[in-house]
């Protein structure tokens, strides 16, 4: 099988499958405490992962650029 | 026919220069644990956010379980914090003269063991009061969330201790000071942010 038709395959099985998710009635209630928790914990859960892998990236970056700056600065002149 | 042999004389060519590596190696695996770690005690503070939105009339903590030692704990938060101040002057002085960073290697270790005896001493006395890990929702997220810290932050002084012992054989590398370092200032990092949830 191609690798086209993998990648096809696989979304539609992403698309297709999965049912609707619902909190649990244990762990849900109707108080607005509750759902501004649900709603505040499922962003801080979110963006704590994304926001550690672009500060990860972010860093890398301006590391690279700094070793770059001392190689050229260090290597010597073509005359 | 007679053949000449024909001699050059070679420059010898420059050696590759060798790019510097980002990071060193442990560091950026002890990051990689440490991500993995962050992730594990943000879903330990989201599940205990919801459980105390559930609590009728914001009454936390419930109704007839201990209170926790706010003040004490404020003065183990304060030794902790310390600690890793007192590490980072250790891997300043260690980059300027390794044996200069002997004494505040020690002076953090000797702060974490601190902290740590303080929390048992704090988890002694709170089961004798009664709040045990079954005793409500309360004392099961106290102690897992508390334990799950103190677990980590005696892992980070046995890492200490190793780096100590190490430095003292002169054996210690700048890269495993560093990494024996993030694993510290994590839990340190950490702490705070627990005491603020889970004991105000």
């Amino acid at each position: 099988m191609k690798p086209a038709w993998i990648s096809v395959l696989v979304l539609a099985l992403l698309v297709f499958l999965p049912d609707v998710a619902h909190a649990c009635a244990v762990c849900f209630d109707a108080r607005d405490e509750n759902r501004q928790a649900f709603v505040a914990t499922t962003v801080f859960l979110s963006l704590l992962p994304l926001g550690m892998v672009a500060g990860a990236g972010l860093w890398v970056r301006r590391r690279s650029r700094e070793i770059d700056e001392k190689i050229d600065s260090e290597a010597p002149s073509d005359r | 026919m007679a053949v000449e042999s024909v001699t050059f004389a070679l420059e010898p060519r420059p050696e590759p220069m060798r790019r510097p590596e980002l990071m060193a190696d442990g560091v950026m695996g002890m990051l990689i644990f440490v991500f993995t770690e962050i992730m594990m005690f943000a879903g330990l503070i989201s599940a205990h956010a919801i459980v105390r939105s559930q609590v009728a009339g914001e009454m936390w903590p419930p109704y007839g379980q201990p209170r926790l030692p706010v003040q004490e704990t404020a003065v183990n938060t304060a030794a902790l914090l310390v600690s890793g101040i007192v590490l980072v002057f250790a891997q300043l002085a260690f980059r300027k003269e390794p044996s200069r960073a002997r004494l505040p290697m020690l002076l953090a270790l000797l702060l974490g063991l601190f902290f740590v005896g303080a929390q048992g001493t704090e988890w002694v006395a709170l089961l004798g009061e009664g709040l045990t890990i079954q005793s409500s929702t309360y004392g099961g997220f106290f102690y897992l969330i508390v334990g799950a810290h103190g677990v980590h932050a005696i892992a980070a002084i046995l890492a200490l201790g190793w780096a100590c012992y190490e430095l003292h054989k002169r054996r210690l590398t700048s890269s495993q000071i560093a990494t024996v370092s993030v694993f510290w200032y994590f839990v340190v990092l950490l702490w705070p942010i627990l005491y603020l949830n889970v004991y105000l």
